[in-house]
């Protein structure tokens, strides 16, 4: 069966979501306009059209009128293309007959003001949906085999627990820890609120039990080195880090650490007490096997004499590099603290009795380096007076924006600890902003803490006074609720500090492949619907790497990211979208002269060509990005549902009336057309000029794109492309795009055309405003040039442009 | 954790602090001679022995250690090699050498021995000849008997009372011995900086017939100091053979052995002890350093 000479019969259905489209789009109008577009048969305008009616109405009309190609107008295909996919093939027709035209967040949701405006823009993306529809080719999914293994990444709470779950599902699991234990944050705390219980009492049984599962390998003191593959299809590489310590052999006596004559800092109990050069960060340690530092080592070798027979300790061992299969990953990497050494305000680093609330933790701690004494840095005595101050560094316009969530609840924590301890021995304030407690049994516990005599103080703190002689501390704050500046004097500061992305994210999001928000932690797929994916399939995140959050929080991540990871890991294919390249042997240009451009640019290695033969694409390493398509001197090769001729049918509907008027948009799936989505979702508002076309990857724009979209008279032209130089989903498509445009820009100068009609930009999936206000400005550029001056460069251009597309499509496609 | 660095009462002080233990290094530059013993030795390199500007027209003065104070473990190891006993570790108000107490690394054995009975009366020559003023005599009227207070722990054996000593009565025993040689041909003419930093004196001479500079091993220490001055690559060798100490078995003190001596005696010591595994370890080393 030949679909393609099939004669299209479209049904078009748009979308009120409510009043979310409905309330600033003519639908009816848009329904009207439809009708009269070539092939479509149908319209229908649906309240919802993504709930269940919504859905048999598409089932229905597909049945019943034969549909051959289905468009949905409505909100963005980041949302909600695989919902409509699959309506489609249930209704037996092929889910890549189907395309969305976003009507929400490219319009409604950006241009509220200017209703009319918003419904022509509307309904001109609804005609390039129609023109690249008529022009869907059926596709086959691809199935690929599912590796039935997971990995997961960091083995803080959240990272054992999704270990335990995946490994209690049946599936083998490896628990990557970059520090030589399991444990996390959680296992250098105290007390764990709102319920006070000990916490490595409650998390060593769990470290315990991953360190015994059969399913479970730890693979600690080792580093993420890269990542290949694709969802259920993972190269991991690992490097293990040498102990100089058999793992097998150690039975973590300690023998060895009493014979070792070097002490240096812990940098687990945040430098407050010491360990050896050979040891273990903490008596609860999983695995429990002792490790040299090696920088401190001095090679006395006592520790090899105490160890004996026992014969663990081995100075021979060098790093190795492993490499796993695996089928989905978790990364559960956590967070730092923030440490306001820079800030003068509070004194941190230069005074010796302010400390933030993690080194409280290990002082008050029974087994920290003081043995739970609270004492004061500069003299070792008890403080009296203890103030905490909430909100250092977060929820700071010029720190760190966001609320960091616990603070407020382990604030309270310690003055309870502190308030139980030492009774009416010890004052203790807490000088806040706003407590938030709000979670099971939080409440109740801030009770607890006012009840107990705990002080607080609403304000912020303006400057903290050291008194050189006592080491006595003053803060000065203003109190809220008198309305007046305030001095309080206190023994001991806490800061409660920022909770901030790992020091070492940026890397972990580049090995990954995985986005990072504004704020630095990593970016969910959605922050409602899908908080534990990211945007590469078949890896999740759990814990404090994508927000800070507590331990029940962490904890019920940690199961929710091991549930999505076994969706995976239990089946045993797995299907990819076929959105990949093929060669047209027939044009292939390697067959005659040696070419091999596509090989060279694809960033994956996934085409091969062979001297004498045409290049070939291997299906299952191609990640569909469309850069080869675009490098490819003699246009041979195709990307499935990104066809030049579809790409061009979208150009031209876009360009069809007023181009000049007009900024057509070639955006990248991952960033920047997901920016512009979240422009829509924050309601940032900017003219409605934009004519959007989504391709994967921005190595996919064609040279001949912007010189089509050009000839037909687009007043701009902008390529929306991930930041450089890392952010790219696809390695280095933007990077590919980048040379092919730097030297189109000033062949189009040459020509005669402003250079500001032509614009590479690039924009982050968590840069809505920026994109917002690049709309704004290139709004304004395009008012300032005048439709006047660009229908004179376009008349100047347009012959020129015109023989070089002509010869283009004689020769090509 | 605070980690300080100061110099006070001619002392040369690094502390680090913690909440649960505090440490603390002093170097005291009254003793120290600026050597390069406990810049050798240092594991973690965290003390540096460096040459002092001269100014035109005056004498070089001595080479002075400084300790990077972040790099430092307080382990002991300077202290225990300091033959002038000018660096002090002090942990929890304790002055310790923990590779000492952990026999990791040996004590140098100063060993001063003083036959009072032939010391004729109101002798003071030995006290007048130590060049670090570390000896003084005293004498009993009463009985008659001499007493001389050497203190041992500060004395690197250079035999100058022994020289001074009218009765030989009094013996030091070497803890370094070696060979100190000067190369004419490179050696700068009317330069004496080895000679000006060199903290005993007669070790080092300058020949009334040529006017060059001579060693005198009898009174050398091998400590070093002269070859930190030296301007001239090569223009001194100096090379230690043996080293009196208390007895060890670590791989720590073989690694300064190699520092302080050669390999060849290392291995020589090494192999009289039959110790594979630090042989091995020597191996790794010199295969990393040729890398």
């Amino acid at each position: 069966m030949n679909l393609k000479k099939e004669e299209p019969r479209i049904g078009v259905f748009v979308c009120h979501c409510g009043l979310n489209i409905a309330g600033v789009i003519d639908v009816k109008a848009v329904i009207e306009y439809a009708k009269t577009l070539p092939g479509v048969v149908y319209t229908k305008d649906n309240r919802y059209t993504c709930a269940d009616p919504g859905q048999e109405e598409i089932r229905k009309a597909i049945k019943e009128l034969k549909l051959n190609r289905v468009v949905v107008a409505a909100c963005s295909p980041r949302m909600h293309e695989p919902t409509f996919r699959k309506t489609c093939a249930e209704a037996n027709l092929n889910p890549f007959f189907f395309e969305m035209a976003n009507i929400r967040e490219f319009s409604s949701w950006c241009h509220p003001s200017t209703p009319k405006e918003a419904t022509e823009k509307a309904k001109e993306i609804v005609r390039m949906a129609v023109a690249k529809a008529r022009l869907l080719q059926p596709l086959k999914e691809i199935e690929v085999p599912v590796t039935d293994r997971a990995l997961v990444i960091g083995g803080g709470i959240a990272g054992i627990n999704s270990a335990l779950d995946l490994a209690e599902m049946g599936y083998k699991v490896f628990l990557l820890e970059k520090t030589e234990s399991i444990g996390g944050h959680m296992a250098q705390l105290d007390k764990t609120f709102p319920t006070l219980d000990c916490s490595i009492c409650i998390e060593g049984p769990k470290m315990v039990d991953v360190g015994r599962h059969s399913n479970i390998e730890i693979i600690s003191y080792a580093d993420l080195v890269s990542v290949s593959g694709y969802v259920g299809n993972f190269k991991v590489k690992i490097r293990k880090n040498p102990r100089y310590v058999i793992k097998d052999n150690c039975t973590g006596c300690g023998e060895c650490r009493e014979a070792c004559p070097i002490e240096y800092p812990n940098e687990w109990d945040i430098n407050m007490g010491v360990r050896k050069a050979i040891s273990i960060p903490f008596e609860q340690a999983v695995p429990l096997v002792y490790t040299v530092n090696m920088d401190h080592c001095i090679e006395c070798f006592k520790c090899v004499d105490a160890c004996g027979a026992r014969r663990a300790i081995n100075f021979e061992q060098s790093p190795e590099e492993v490499e796993l299969d695996v089928g989905a990953i978790v990364v559960a990497t956590g967070f730092d603290v923030y440490l306001p050494v820079e800030d003068p305000l509070y004194g941190y680093g230069k005074y010796d009795n302010v400390i933030t609330a993690l080194e409280f933790e290990r002082l008050i701690l029974a087994a920290g380096p003081t043995g739970g004494k609270v004492i004061r840095f500069s003299d070792g005595k008890k403080p009296h007076t203890v103030a905490f101050i909430q909100c250092v560094g977060s929820r700071n316009l010029k720190k760190y924006e966001y609320c960091s969530g616990f603070c407020c609840m382990y604030a309270l924590k310690n003055a309870i600890l502190l308030k139980e301890k030492y009774k009416d021995e010890v004052e203790v304030y807490i000088i806040y902003m706003d407590i938030r407690a709000h979670f099971k049994g939080y409440e109740e516990f801030y009770r607890r803490a006012r009840n107990l005599g705990v002080n607080f103080i609403r304000g912020r703190t303006s400057h903290i006074l050291e008194d050189a002689e006592t080491k006595n501390l003053t803060i000065r704050a203003e109190d809220m609720t008198l309305n007046q500046p305030i001095e309080l004097p206190a023994e001991m500061v806490v800061l409660c500090t920022a909770a901030v992305p790992k020091s070492d994210a940026a890397d972990m999001a580049r090995a990954l492949n995985i986005s990072r928000g504004t704020d630095g932690f990593f970016m969910e797929s959605h922050p409602k619907l899908k908080p534990m994916d990211t945007p590469a399939d078949g890896i999740f995140l759990a814990g404090a790497c994508q927000a800070p959050k507590d331990i029940p929080y962490s904890v019920s991540q940690g199961s929710g990211a091991a549930a999505r990871a076994a969706t995976i890991l239990s089946k045993e294919k797995w299907k990819i979208e076929p959105i990949v390249a093929n060669v047209d042997p027939e044009k292939c240009r390697n067959t005659k002269v040696k070419c091999g451009i596509c090989a060279e640019r694809c960033p994956y290695g996934a085409i091969e060509a062979l001297e004498g033969k045409p290049a070939e694409v291997l299906t299952a390493m191609c990640h569909g990005c469309g850069t080869c398509v675009a490098e490819c001197p003699a246009d041979a090769i195709t990307q499935n549902h990104f066809t030049d001729e579809q790409i061009f049918a979208q150009i031209s509907a876009a360009l069809d009336e007023n181009p000049e008027n007009k900024i057509l948009g070639f955006l990248c799936n991952w960033c920047c057309y997901a920016g512009a989505d979240l422009a829509g979702t924050s309601r940032f508002e900017y003219p409605p000029l934009i004519r959007p076309i989504r391709l994967m990857c921005s190595g996919r724009v064609d040279r001949d794109f912007v010189l089509e979209a050009f000839r037909l008279g687009a007043g701009m032209v902008l390529i929306g492309a991930c930041h450089l130089p890392y952010d790219c989903h696809y390695i280095s498509g933007n990077w590919k795009m980048k040379a092919r445009m730097d030297a189109l820009a000033p062949m189009l100068e040459k020509l005669g055309l402003s250079p500001q009609r032509f614009r590479v930009e690039y924009v982050s999936a968590a840069e809505g405003l920026k994109f917002a206000e690049l709309m704004k400005e290139m709004g304004g550029q395009l008012k300032e040039l005048g439709p006047e001056k660009i229908s004179a460069e376009n008349a100047k251009i347009k012959p020129i442009l015109d023989r070089m597309m002509a010869k283009k499509k004689s020769t090509g496609s | 954790m605070r980690i300080r660095k100061s110099e006070a009462g001619n002392c040369l002080i690094i502390e680090r602090t913690q909440h649960a233990k505090k440490y603390r290094l002093v170097i005291d530059r009254k003793l120290c001679v600026g050597c390069e013993l406990c810049s050798l030795v240092c594991p973690r390199e965290a003390l540096e022995t460096k040459r002092q500007l001269k100014q035109r027209g005056q004498k070089a003065a001595c080479p002075t250690v400084d300790v990077e104070e972040t790099k430092c473990d307080y382990c002991g190891i300077c202290s225990a090699i300091c033959p002038f006993g000018a660096a002090q570790v002090n942990i929890d108000g304790r002055d310790v050498e923990v590779v000492v107490e952990k026999e990791s690394f040996p004590q140098l054995i100063h060993e001063i021995s003083v036959d009072t009975e032939k010391c004729p009366p109101d002798c003071v020559e030995c006290e007048k000849a130590c060049p670090l003023e570390i000896i003084s005599v005293k004498s009993n009227p009463k009985t008659k008997s001499v007493i001389v207070d050497a203190q041992e722990e500060k004395c690197p054996a250079c035999h100058i009372c022994e020289a001074k000593c009218p009765e030989d009565a009094i013996h030091i025993r070497n803890i370094f011995t070696g060979k100190l040689k000067i190369n004419r041909e490179k050696c700068p003419s009317s330069c004496q900086d080895c000679l000006d930093v060199c903290p005993i004196p007669n070790a080092l001479y300058l020949s009334d017939k040529d006017g060059k500079i001579y060693v005198n091993e009898q009174f050398c220490t091998y400590c070093g100091a002269c070859r930190i001055a030296c301007p001239e690559e090569g223009a001194l060798e100096l090379s230690r053979a043996t080293i009196y100490h208390t007895p060890v078995r670590s791989g720590a003190w073989n690694k300064a052995l190699e520092k302080l001596t050669s390999t060849t005696e290392m291995t020589k010591e090494l192999r009289g002890k039959g110790r594979k595994r630090t042989m091995e370890a020597v191996k790794r080393r010199m295969m990393e350093r040729k890398k």
